[in-house]
């Protein structure tokens, strides 16, 4: 696969990413808590930054992992049958998205990740003082999402092993960027002083388009991947 | 009062104000409204909920929540909005 098609795929695999919501829901709780105790502006831009910056190293570092492990496992030549069970995750994963992302007919952003994580996550929030602890959120929210993120994570990943080595590099960096996209905007909206009620109440009506956008964005990744990576192999373009 | 609380246990606890208060003026000033004005929001609230509040001698924590967020619906809709999220945003 040629470099623009492989970061092409990584793009699509971090707009996906982007797509889904643990970490923007966590960093409006704390933004609210961190307004809500009056603390100035500059302490909430550190928790937000230390929030930010977290999640885009634990991606940074999942991503490097996955991508790790798969070049230990199959070296730079994946076969077939695992690029097959890629796809074949992604479409699983999508139809979850679709039917199991937000919990069903409850208001709110409440999501269908396990209630001890949600919990968690939720009073950390209230405790958090710190940019340190902000950081360790951050950290915490992304790997909160794993269920969701690791097929996105995968696919970039069985990619990023078969570029050379200085594309591997900016292939982590395209995907971390776009992936965090959603988390910047948002970030960026209350560092400028925007009200939380307009950013949850737009999150709330659009949540089940965003669902709608994830599931399909896996769809549409799974089957170009399947059809360039394995009909390609198959019929010998590869 | 004993307030019952949300959770497996449903432990009670004596109602307390101040918490409530504190609650209510986060909220406002979430939405960016001016700390006075939050304070008094908060108060006026807090005096609904007790009025409501000496009614009722069993009342659970989302009881009150609920009844909190009805009446600073009527002083701000969109502090109101993101009280009501908060337990529902993750």
């Amino acid at each position: 696969m040629d470099i623009p098609s492989s970061l092409a795929i990584i793009s699509l695999a971090a707009l996906i990413h982007a797509s889904f919501q643990l970490s923007v829901s966590v960093l409006t709780l704390l933004s609210g808590h961190a307004i809500g105790s009056k603390h100035s502006h500059a302490r909430l831009l550190r928790l937000t930054t230390g929030f930010v910056f977290g999640a885009g190293i634990m991606t940074v570092l999942l991503l490097s992992f996955i991508s790790l492990v798969l070049l230990h496992i199959f070296g730079t030549n994946t076969p077939d049958v695992v690029w097959s069970m890629a796809c074949g995750l992604l479409v699983g994963i999508a139809i979850s998205v679709w039917t199991l992302y937000y919990r069903r007919n409850e208001k709110g952003t409440k999501l269908w990740i396990p209630r001890g994580v949600a919990d968690y996550l939720t009073e950390r929030t209230k405790s958090t003082k710190l940019s340190a602890e902000a950081f360790g959120l951050g950290l915490s929210s992304v790997t909160g999402e794993i269920l969701f993120i690791i097929a996105p994570l995968i696919i970039a990943a069985l990619v990023l092993i078969q570029l050379p080595p200085m594309w591997q590099l900016i292939g982590i960096g395209v995907y971390t960027i776009i992936s965090m996209l959603s988390l910047i905007i948002v970030w960026a909206l209350i560092g400028s002083g925007h009200s939380l009620g307009k950013i949850q109440k737009w999150r709330e009506s659009n949540k089940y388009f965003l669902q709608f956008a994830a599931g399909s964005g896996l769809v549409v990744l799974g089957f170009f991947v399947f059809v360039v990576k394995v009909l390609g192999s198959t019929a010998g373009f590869n | 009062m004993d307030i019952i609380k949300r959770g497996g246990d449903r432990h009670s606890e004596q109602f307390m104000r101040d918490k409530l208060h504190a609650s209510i003026v986060a909220a406002c000033l979430s939405v960016r409204t001016p700390i006075g004005q939050a304070e008094a929001i908060a108060n006026a609230v807090c005096e609904s909920v007790i009025a409501w509040l000496q009614q009722h001698p069993e009342v659970t924590s989302n009881d009150i929540r609920l009844v909190a967020t009805k009446h600073l619906r009527i002083h701000n809709p969109e502090a109101a909005y993101l009280y009501e999220q908060h337990h529902i945003t993750i």
